[in-house]
């Protein structure tokens, strides 16, 4: 378990969190606390008669504690891992106590009785009926939204900025109906458009085709390869068994995680985590949901920066990226490369993508040797060659990204699509540091 | 026709211009409608000539749906083709190199810690040894140093020194920051914003009061009344002599309020026209008679204060004529208002004995019992830390006003002495001390504000942490109060006092050589 206190306090579920972590990373207030290459664990005296029991699988980053709180990982949880990052010596114990063992071998039974399980016997006529039954209303919602799409080309869109929020939600709305979620979210991002700016009919405009070609393909399924067929699928939003996803064999690699970006709508937090596979030099994008800012116990504690070693199932698709993580294990760090040298390597590879696929998705890229550069008043990364890409949400992490820098250019990570991107982090003296 | 132009000119102009121009009738099309206009593709590349042709020819299809497509394959043959803006000769200087080492993993851990606590006293307090150890900050905290120096002006020296080069480097791309950036502390006086202006002036005032006026004076004309005005008080730190002559001048300055503020200055310097002239005549007021005592078998030296006539040039500078309070006759409301205009070493000269003598006298006569708050106001005026020492030590009545003039150590015993009924006087007043309380202190105020929890609430430690001593955490249990409902609170403040008291002991082990 590698962890620095910044990754740490990352998997805090809130700002209080951090600061009640922060208080309890002290000595004093642990009654035991031991260590071995399973588990970190330790009693904490809190405010009831019997010590808090806090324990940590540390190869699959799990928590468990015995507080009330209903916040995951809770505060002892985080000042326990705070507590062994800053001082390892302290914990000498290593032979856990009952509490801890019994805690893992149930960990390990649950997940041999999943693995074990066997598949409920399928209705496959109910299945097969609902299935039609779905693909019914989802196509009846296509040509429902071609015929939107339609209206507002043969009208222009000049008058969009005016239409208001209701004009594109009752649409969203209208898609959720025909259970096709993706549209709806295509739908919203739609009206999400930023009208105040300069260039918001190419923005609004490239999202209008991004769902024209989706309904277009979702008609036009049988004429396309089986891996578009499936993009297509995800795009409208039919979900993937993620068992099924499970059973496959993956691809097992030490995976350094790059990034996790944070989107909320709706009350659903979606974590969007950037991997990329040392050995196979494969990016993977991991997504997890939290509604309501409830979090599941099984829920993914890994953290920009972190090294994992773990096996990776890819969701079918032609250009793959979406994926889950099979199984974990936190490792070491070591020494990875950036495999893009310049921004024509990235152009190059948009085009291999924007070939195959053609909606566009962030992506992210690892890059050698760039600089923050300034040009009518706005911030570019430039590489070696005089080439650059604009940076997007630069106010989050340009200041940062500048003091790193001193003007000099780093190998870095960018995630982002055609000619906007954003810095997600950079290597500064061999160390990685998220912005 | 020109075309106008729809996106970022910058990030599109890598295209080949032929597909740049189609983009943007696509995008006009777009605008105005298919029903309004039809897009023009004669001028689309060779390569997808023929697949546009395969759409428009396509009779299943109607018109917006041959746009659609037509523009979704000139999007992706335009996204396909990409290559990145290219901009030679787009140079950042770089940063120099810093001089100063970088402090080490622990300091930047526990400066870490009171970032997350948001507690600047601290911060102060991690700065100053930051500063003191010739240490600066790691890079990728520099940022949020400045930003917090951009809102916390009384830190912006130390932030400046803790993040080197690198900070002053970084504040060139920031006007928020440029408190950072090296300027010359005169072309910052000509230059510089108001409050810039203000608080230079402030520092060279309390190095080189000389050349404060200095500068005053070659920019006066073209001030306003209102900076005339913030400036004029400024000359307060370090009033002397040297001063007079500038300050005389400004009797003919047309505004009101500045005239008024330099003949108070005046009043505060014991060389000027109009300190003499009310030294002159309480040196007629002011004498010494020999009294029978003890039915005529001794005598005994009292004090006369007996006004002579008054001109009325005393009147026009600021001396009340009449009384405004029951308490005073006319002619001891002008002595008091003399006395405080007056340095407290007249009296030792004028009724020749000492400080200890002068509040003697003053304190078994009746009308000196009323002057001799005037000799308050008038050791405070003057700075006399010696008489301020006097009048805590040989006065009946505790002066908390002149406490503040006494050395630290003073300060603190005479706040231990004075501390039962006058406690919150004494806490603010001791809220200003420029070192650490006494732990005897400290325990003192601990008692007090663990049974006024609502008023001395954590934001009070939190605040104040850098004056609480590090061996307060032993006497914390001590000062527990006996109210059962305070005691859970007093709990809870220990626990936080004893953390920020951590962190500043966590800070001064980090900065050990």
């Amino acid at each position: 378990m590698q962890l620095t206190e910044e990754q740490i306090l990352t998997l805090a579920p809130d700002e209080a969190s951090k600061k009640a972590g922060k208080d309890l990373a002290n000595a004093a207030k642990w009654v035991t606390k031991g260590v071995n290459q399973q588990a970190l664990w330790g009693e904490c005296q809190g405010s009831g008669s019997k010590p808090y029991q806090t324990q940590i699988d540390v190869l699959d980053m799990a928590f468990k504690c015995s507080c009330p709180s209903r916040k995951f990982p809770c505060k002892h949880g985080l000042g326990l891992l705070l507590l062994h990052t800053r001082q390892k010596q302290l914990f000498i114990d290593s032979a856990a106590p009952q509490w801890v063992t019994d805690w893992l071998e149930k960990r390990t039974e649950k997940q041999e009785k999943k693995a074990a399980k066997e598949d409920k016997p399928v209705d496959e006529v109910a299945q097969a009926k609902r299935q039609q039954a779905r693909s019914l209303k989802v196509s009846d919602g296509v040509e429902e939204l071609r015929l939107w799409v339609k209206d507002i080309v043969r009208n222009g869109i000049i008058a969009m900025p005016e239409k208001g929020f209701t004009f594109f939600e009752n649409m969203a709305k209208r898609m959720i109906d025909a259970q096709a979620p993706g549209l709806a979210n295509m739908v919203r991002t739609l009206g999400d458009t930023n009208f105040f700016v300069e260039g918001w009919q190419t923005t609004f405009l490239k999202q209008l085709l991004h769902i024209y070609i989706v309904t277009e393909g979702f008609r036009n399924s049988s004429q396309i390869n089986d891996a578009l067929q499936q993009d297509v699928k995800t795009w409208i939003g039919f979900t993937q068994n993620q068992d099924e996803l499970k059973e496959q064999e993956g691809t097992t690699d030490t995976w350094m995680v790059l990034a996790k970006q944070l989107f909320e709508q709706d009350n659903i937090t979606t974590e969007r985590y950037w991997l990329y596979g040392v050995n196979t030099k494969q990016y993977a994008l991991v997504l997890q949901f939290i509604v309501r800012g409830a979090l599941a116990a099984n829920h993914l504690n890994i953290t920009a920066g972190q090294f994992i070693q773990a096996a990776l199932v890819y969701y079918p698709g032609s250009m793959p990226l979406r994926a889950i993580i099979k199984k974990q294990i936190s490792t070491t760090p070591v020494t990875i490369h950036a495999n893009y040298s310049n921004w024509l390597q990235v152009a190059a590879a948009q085009t291999t993508v924007a070939a195959a696929l053609p909606v566009q998705s962030d992506r992210a890229y690892l890059i050698k040797q760039l600089k923050p550069v300034q040009y009518n008043k706005q911030w570019w990364l430039q590489d070696a060659d005089s080439n650059m890409m604009l940076l997007k949400n630069e106010q989050r992490y340009i200041w940062k990204l500048l003091a790193l820098s001193a003007g000099h250019a780093l190998d870095m990570v960018v995630i982002g699509n055609e000619a906007v991107y954003e810095a997600a982090g950079v290597w500064q003296n061999g160390l990685y540091k998220p912005l | 026709m020109k075309l106008p132009v729809y996106g970022k000119t910058d990030y599109i102009n890598h295209f080949e211009i032929v597909i740049m121009q189609q983009w943007n009738d696509i995008v006009n099309t777009a605008m105005l409608g298919t029903e309004k206009k039809v897009p023009d593709f004669n001028a689309v590349p060779q390569n997808i000539v023929q697949p546009l042709q395969l759409i428009q020819q396509n009779q299943q299809l109607d018109k917006e749906e041959k746009y659609l497509q037509a523009a979704a394959l000139i999007y992706n043959y335009q996204v396909c083709g990409a290559v990145p803006f290219k901009k030679e000769n787009l140079i950042i200087a770089p940063a120099p190199a810093e001089e100063k080492p970088y402090c080490n993993k622990e300091a930047l851990q526990v400066l870490n810690d009171i970032l997350s606590e948001e507690n600047i006293p601290l911060l102060a307090f991690w700065l100053q040894h930051c500063a003191a150890a010739g240490h600066i900050i790691h890079p990728e905290l520099v940022h949020r140093l400045l930003q917090l120096g951009a809102e916390q002006k009384k830190l912006q020296t130390l932030i400046t020194a803790c993040c080197g080069n690198r900070g002053k480097w970084l504040a060139g791309f920031n006007e928020a920051w440029n408190f950072s950036m090296q300027q010359s502390t005169e072309e910052t006086w000509q230059t510089g914003t108001p409050e810039q202006r203000r608080n230079i002036l402030t520092a060279t005032r309390k190095h080189n009061p000389v050349l404060a006026v200095d500068w005053l004076q070659q920019t006066w004309p073209q001030e306003d009344a209102a900076t005339k005005t913030t400036f004029l008080e400024i000359l307060q730190t370090n009033i002397s002599a040297a001063d007079i002559e500038f300050l005389e001048l400004l009797a003919t300055e047309k505004s009101k309020k500045v005239k008024e503020l330099a003949l108070d200055l005046l009043k505060n310097i014991p060389q000027s026209a109009v300190v003499q002239q009310y030294e002159s005549l309480l040196a007629q007021t002011v004498q010494l008679k020999k009294e029978k005592a003890l039915l005529g078998l001794s005598t005994k030296t009292v004090l006369l204060l007996q006004l002579p006539q008054v001109p009325d040039a005393v009147f026009n500078s600021g001396i009340e004529k009449l009384s405004s309070t029951k308490e005073f006759t006319d002619d001891e409301y002008i002595i008091y208002q003399l006395a405080m205009y007056v340095p407290p070493t007249f009296w030792q000269q004028q009724l020749n004995t000492t400080a200890e003598g002068v509040i003697k006298l003053l304190q078994d006569d009746a009308v000196g019992k009323k002057i001799l708050p005037a000799l308050v106001l008038a050791v405070k005026r003057f700075n006399n830390n010696e008489w301020a020492a006097a009048l805590l030590q040989h006065s009946k009545i505790f002066y908390l006003d002149i406490m503040a003039m006494l050395p630290p150590q003073q300060q603190n015993d005479y706040s231990i002495r004075f501390f039962e009924g006058h406690e919150d006087t004494i806490i603010q007043n001791a809220l200003n001390f420029t070192s650490e309380w006494s732990t005897t202190l400290t325990q003192k105020i601990f008692t007090y504000t663990a049974k006024n929890a609502y008023q001395y609430n954590r934001s009070f430690y939190s605040q104040h942490i850098h004056l609480i001593p590090m061996q307060a955490i032993a006497v914390l249990e001590k000062c527990m109060p006996s109210e059962a409902y305070q005691q859970s609170v007093w709990a809870g403040t220990s626990e936080y006092i004893t953390k920020l008291i951590s962190l500043k002991t966590q800070t001064i082990t980090a900065f050990q050589p």
